[in-house]
C-alpha cells in the first residue's frame, strides 16, 4: 500500500494535492449553507454527461429522433429512466446554478480579484440555458416542436443579426428534421466543447481564490471567524448534498419519469398552452406583454434590447459597484439584485400563470 | 357485495389506507427498536460507566413516548378504521382468522403502552435496575406486537396450501397456525426487525443532533457513533433476507416488479418497478450519509443531517411498503380474494346469476343502465381507481370509443393468463348487461359518443350522454 503510494506520488505528484487540500479551509458563518449550490449544479452537469452519453447509444438525430426516443422511453430496460435522468438534471442544473449566481451576486462574492469568476460563471449559465434549448426539440414531440418554434422568435428579435442566427439554427425557415440534426450537433458536441473549457476556468478561479466571504462576515475581526477545514470536513459535506441531489432526481424520475407526447406534426396547427421551459418564461412573457403595448417588430426589437441592456449591466456588475470592492456595505448593489430577483420571479409566475 | 361501497374522491380509499399506514409504519417500527435501543444504552450507560448518557436517554424517551404512545397509537386505529371502510371483505375474513391472532396483539400492545409510560416516569424514583427491567419489559411487548401483526400481514401476500385447501369452508380458523407461519413469515419478520433497528439509530440521531450544544461533546460524539451503529444489521443482513423473502413469494407476484423496466406507460403498472427502485437508491444513501456524517464526522452532525437522514428513510419505508402492498395484485389476500373483495370461488356464480343480483345496493329492474353501471364499477372498480383523481378512469377513457370499450371490458373478463392486465388486475364479472351497463357508465366519464356494444350482445343499445 505505501509502495503503491509512493509510486504514484513520484510519478503524479499526491502529496502535493494532499498538502493543497490540507491547507484549504471553508468560511463557516450563516450563509455556509450556500457554497454548496455550485457543487450542486456541477454535479447535474456530471449526470448529465453520463446519462446524455448513455442516451447518445440509442438515439437518433434526423426523421428517425421520435421513434429513437420513443424506443428509449418504451422498450429499452430503463431507457426512461436515463432519459428521466437527464431532463431531471438539466432542470435542477438550470435551478441550481440560479441560486448559487444570486448567492454569489448577494454575497458580492463577484469583487476583485474574482472578477472573473462571475464572468465566466455567467457564461456558464447562458450556455446551460442553451443546452435546455437544443436539448428540449431532440425527441421531436409535439411539445417540444412548438415550444422550439415560439422560443425560436425569441433570437428572431435580435435586431439584424436576429432573424438570420434563427434561420441558421432552424435549418430552413420551419422547424424541421434538419433543424434537429443542428440541435443535436450543437447539443452533443459544440456546447459540451465550449462549456468544459470554460467550466475548467471556473473550477480554477474557485480553487484559486477559495470560497469568498460576505462583506458583514469580513468586517469582523480575524479571530473571530470560523472555518472549517476543506478535506475531509467540506468535502464530505458536498459529497453528501450530491448524494441528496442524485436523490431527488431519483426521486423525480420516478415519480414524475419524463413523457414523451404524440410526434411532432407539422401540418396540425399548435396545441393550445404551449409555452418555453420555465427558464425562458420570464423573457417569453416579457416579449409578450411588450408586444401588446407596442405591436409588431418594434415591441420585439425593443424587448429584446431590453434584456441585452439587462444582461449587460448584471454582466459587468463588478466594474460597477465599485463600494463593495473597498468592503463597504453596497446598498445600491443589493437593491439592483433584489429587483433583478423580484422581476424574474415574477415575470415567470406570470407566464406560467398566464393562459397563452 | 355485501358492504356499502366507501368512495373517496381524488386519492381513492386505498391512499387513506396508504397515507395513515406509512405514517403509522415509520412511527410503529421506531416504537419497536427504539424499545430496544432504550434499555441498552442505559444498560451500556449504567454498566459501562457512560452516566453522562443517562440525561440524554431520558430526554430521548419522552421524545419516544409521545411519539410512540399518542400518534402510533392513534394512527393504528385509523388503518383499522380505513381497512374496514375500503376493503370491508378482506377485513372480514381477516377478523374470521386471526380474531385470537388480534386478542393477543392488543394484550401486548397494553402492556407495550403501560411499560411505556412507567419506563418515563420512573427516571429516578426506582433502583436503576428495576427501571431497566421496566425497559426490557417494554421491549419484549412491543416485539411481539411486531411478532403477531406480522403473521397476518405477511398472511395476505401467502396465505399457504394448507390455508386455501380450507378457504370458504368455514373451517378457516381450523388452520390459524398454518396461516400464521405462512411462507413469507420469516423473511418478513427479520426484515421488519432490520427496519425498526435502523430506524431506532435514525430517530435517536435526531435526538442527539437536537441536543447539540446542551450536552459536553464526548458524550455527544459516543452517543452518535453508538446510534449509527444501530444501522450496521439492516446494511448487513438486508440483502440476505431480501433473497430470502424474493424466492418465497410467488412468480406472479415478482413478476409485477419487471413491468416498469422497459417503459413507463400509464396503466401498464409500471409505477411499481420505480419506486421499488427508489427503496433501493434511498437505502444506499442513509448508508452513506450516516457513515459519513454520523460515524466518520459525529461533531459535524447537525439537525438538518438528521432530519435528511430521517426523511430518506421516510422515503425508504414508505417507497417498501408501497412495493409490499402492490405485488400483492390483484389479490388482496393471495390466490383467495381479490383486491376489490371478490372471492376466486364467487367468480362463476357472479358471472352467471350477476353480480348486482345479491347486492343489498341493487339499483332494482328499474333503473338505467348507466345507474346500473355506476353500481358495478363502486363495487369492481373502485378499490383501485377513482373517476378523476388516483388511477382517474375519466384519463384512461379519454381517447377510447365504445368499441374499444366494450373490447376492453370483454378482456378484463376473460382473464387470459397472457393478457398484461390479468398480472395485476381482477377478472371483471357479471352478466353480460351488467358489463354492458359499466362500459355505458364507463362512456360518461369521456367525451366520445355515447353508443355502447358489447361483442356478444347483437343489439346495440343507445344511451344518452350523462344519463
Amino acid at each position: 500500500m505505501a509502495n503503491t503510494y509512493e509510486y504514484l506520488d513520484d510519478r503524479l505528484g499526491l502529496s502535493d494535492l494532499k498538502a493543497l487540500a490540507d491547507k484549504k479551509t471553508v468560511p463557516l458563518h450563516r450563509g455556509s449553507y450556500w457554497y454548496y449550490w455550485g457543487g450542486i449544479s456541477l454535479f447535474c452537469f456530471i449526470v448529465q454527461a453520463v446519462t446524455g452519453v448513455l442516451l447518445l447509444v440509442y438515439y437518433r438525430p434526423g426523421p428517425e429522433a421520435y421513434e429513437s426516443v420513443r424506443q428509449i422511453t418504451n422498450e429499452i430496460h430503463f431507457g426512461w429512466l436515463i432519459r428521466s435522468a437527464h431532463n431531471w438534471a438539466a432542470n435542477i442544473f438550470l435551478f441550481s446554478t440560479f441560486v448559487h449566481m444570486f448567492s454569489v451576486f448577494f454575497m458580492k462574492a463577484y469583487r476583485q480579484p474574482r472578477e472573473f469568476g462571475w464572468w465566466s460563471g455567467i457564461a456558464l449559465l447562458l450556455l446551460g440555458m442553451l443546452f435546455g434549448f437544443s436539448g428540449y426539440l431532440l425527441p421531436m414531440d409535439e411539445l417540444a416542436y412548438f415550444a422550439t418554434k415560439v422560443g425560436l422568435e425569441i433570437p428572431n428579435a435580435i435586431p439584424l443579426i436576429g432573424p438570420p442566427i434563427a434561420n441558421l439554427l432552424r435549418g430552413g425557415l420551419e422547424v424541421s428534421e434538419f433543424t434537429v440534426q443542428r440541435f443535436f450537433a450543437l447539443h452533443a458536441v459544440v456546447l459540451p466543447a465550449l462549456f468544459l473549457p470554460l467550466l475548467m476556468f471556473h473550477l480554477y478561479l474557485v480553487q484559486r481564490h477559495g470560497n469568498a466571504l460576505p462583506v458583514s462576515e469580513e468586517a469582523k475581526p480575524a479571530a473571530e471567524r470560523k472555518s472549517i477545514p476543506f478535506f475531509p470536513n467540506f468535502l464530505a459535506k458536498d459529497l453528501a448534498m450530491w448524494l441528496i441531489t442524485l436523490n431527488v432526481i431519483a426521486l423525480m424520475a420516478s415519480l414524475f419519469p419524463w413523457q414523451l407526447g404524440p410526434p411532432a406534426d407539422l401540418l396540425k396547427p399548435a396545441p393550445l398552452g404551449i409555452k418555453p421551459e420555465w427558464y425562458f418564461l420570464s423573457q417569453f412573457q416579457t416579449l409578450k406583454v411588450i408586444g401588446q403595448w407596442i405591436p409588431g417588430y418594434a415591441g420585439e426589437v425593443f424587448g429584446m434590447s431590453l434584456f441585452t441592456l439587462g444582461l449587460v449591466l448584471w454582466f459587468l456588475i463588478p466594474v460597477f459597484d465599485t463600494r463593495s470592492a473597498k468592503g463597504n456595505r453596497a446598498r445600491m448593489a443589493t437593491y439592483f439584485g433584489i429587483f433583478v430577483l423580484t422581476v424574474l420571479g415574477l415575470t415567470t409566475l406570470w407566464g406560467y400563470l398566464a393562459a397563452a | 357485495m355485501n358492504y356499502p361501497a366507501w368512495e373517496v374522491p381524488n386519492i381513492g380509499g386505498s391512499w387513506v389506507i396508504g397515507i395513515i399506514s406509512i405514517f403509522h409504519v415509520v412511527i410503529a417500527w421506531f416504537a419497536v427498536g427504539g424499545g430496544l435501543y432504550l434499555p441498552l444504552a442505559e444498560r451500556k450507560a449504567i454498566y459501562e460507566n457512560k452516566r453522562d448518557w443517562l440525561p440524554v436517554i431520558r430526554t430521548h424517551s419522552r421524545f419516544f413516548l409521545v411519539l410512540t404512545s399518542v400518534f402510533g397509537a392513534i394512527s393504528g386505529v385509523g388503518i383499522w378504521f380505513a381497512i374496514g371502510l375500503v376493503h370491508p371483505e378482506a377485513t372480514s375474513t381477516l377478523i374470521h382468522n386471526f380474531v385470537f391472532g388480534w386478542a393477543i396483539e392488543w394484550v401486548f400492545f397494553v402492556i407495550e403502552l403501560a411499560a411505556a409510560a412507567a419506563y418515563y416516569y420512573s427516571w429516578d424514583r426506582i433502583p436503576e435496575k428495576l427501571h431497566l427491567k421496566i425497559g426490557y419489559l417494554y421491549a419484549a411487548s412491543s416485539f411481539l406486537t411486531l411478532v403477531i401483526i406480522n403473521g397476518i400481514l405477511s398472511f395476505m401476500l401467502t396465505p399457504g396450501a394448507s390455508w386455501l385447501s380450507v378457504a370458504g369452508t368455514g373451517q378457516e380458523a381450523s388452520r390459524f397456525w398454518e396461516a400464521f407461519f405462512n411462507p413469507t413469515y420469516f423473511p418478513s419478520l427479520m426484515i421488519r426487525t432490520l427496519a425498526c433497528l435502523a430506524l431506532a439509530g435514525v430517530w435517536a440521531l435526531l435526538t442527539l443532533a437536537r441536543v447539540n450544544g446542551e450536552i459536553k461533546d464526548s458524550t455527544r460524539v459516543s452517543m452518535i457513533r453508538w446510534s449509527a451503529s444501530w444501522l450496521v444489521p439492516m446494511f448487513v443482513l438486508l440483502p440476505v433476507f431480501l433473497v430470502w423473502f424474493l424466492a418465497m413469494t410467488p412468480a406472479n407476484n415478482l413478476g409485477l416488479l419487471q413491468l416498469g423496466m422497459a417503459n413507463i406507460g400509464s396503466g401498464g403498472f409500471t409505477q411499481v418497478t420505480r419506486i421499488a427502485m427508489l427503496t433501493v437508491i434511498t437505502t444506499f444513501t442513509i448508508a452513506g450519509v450516516v457513515y459519513f456524517f454520523a460515524y466518520k464526522l459525529p461533531k459535524d452532525l447537525t439537525w438538518g443531517h438528521a432530519a435528511s437522514v430521517m426523511f430518506l428513510a421516510i422515503i425508504a419505508t414508505s417507497s417498501t411498503e408501497y412495493v409490499r402492498e402492490t405485488i400483492r395484485k390483484p389479490w388482496v389476500i393471495g390466490d383467495h380474494m381479490y383486491s376489490n373483495g371478490i372471492r376466486k370461488s364467487e367468480i362463476d356464480g357472479f358471472n352467471s346469476e350477476g353480480y348486482l343480483t345479491q347486492s343489498m345496493w341493487n339499483p332494482g329492474r328499474t333503473a338505467s343502465q348507466v345507474e346500473v353501471g355506476k353500481q358495478v364499477f363502486r363495487g369492481q372498480c373502485m378499490s383501485c381507481h377513482t373517476e378523476t383523481g388516483y388511477r382517474s378512469m375519466k384519463r384512461f377513457m379519454a381517447q377510447r370509443d365504445a368499441a374499444s370499450t366494450a373490447s376492453l371490458l370483454q378482456m378484463l373478463k376473460e382473464h387470459k393468463p397472457e393478457s398484461t392486465t390479468s398480472k395485476f388486475m381482477p377478472p371483471l364479472v357479471g352478466s353480460e348487461d351488467e358489463i354492458s351497463a359499466l362500459g355505458a357508465y364507463l362512456m360518461t366519464l369521456n367525451d366520445q359518443p355515447a353508443v355502447v356494444v358489447t361483442e356478444k350482445a347483437t343489439k346495440p343499445s343507445t344511451l344518452a350522454k350523462n344519463q
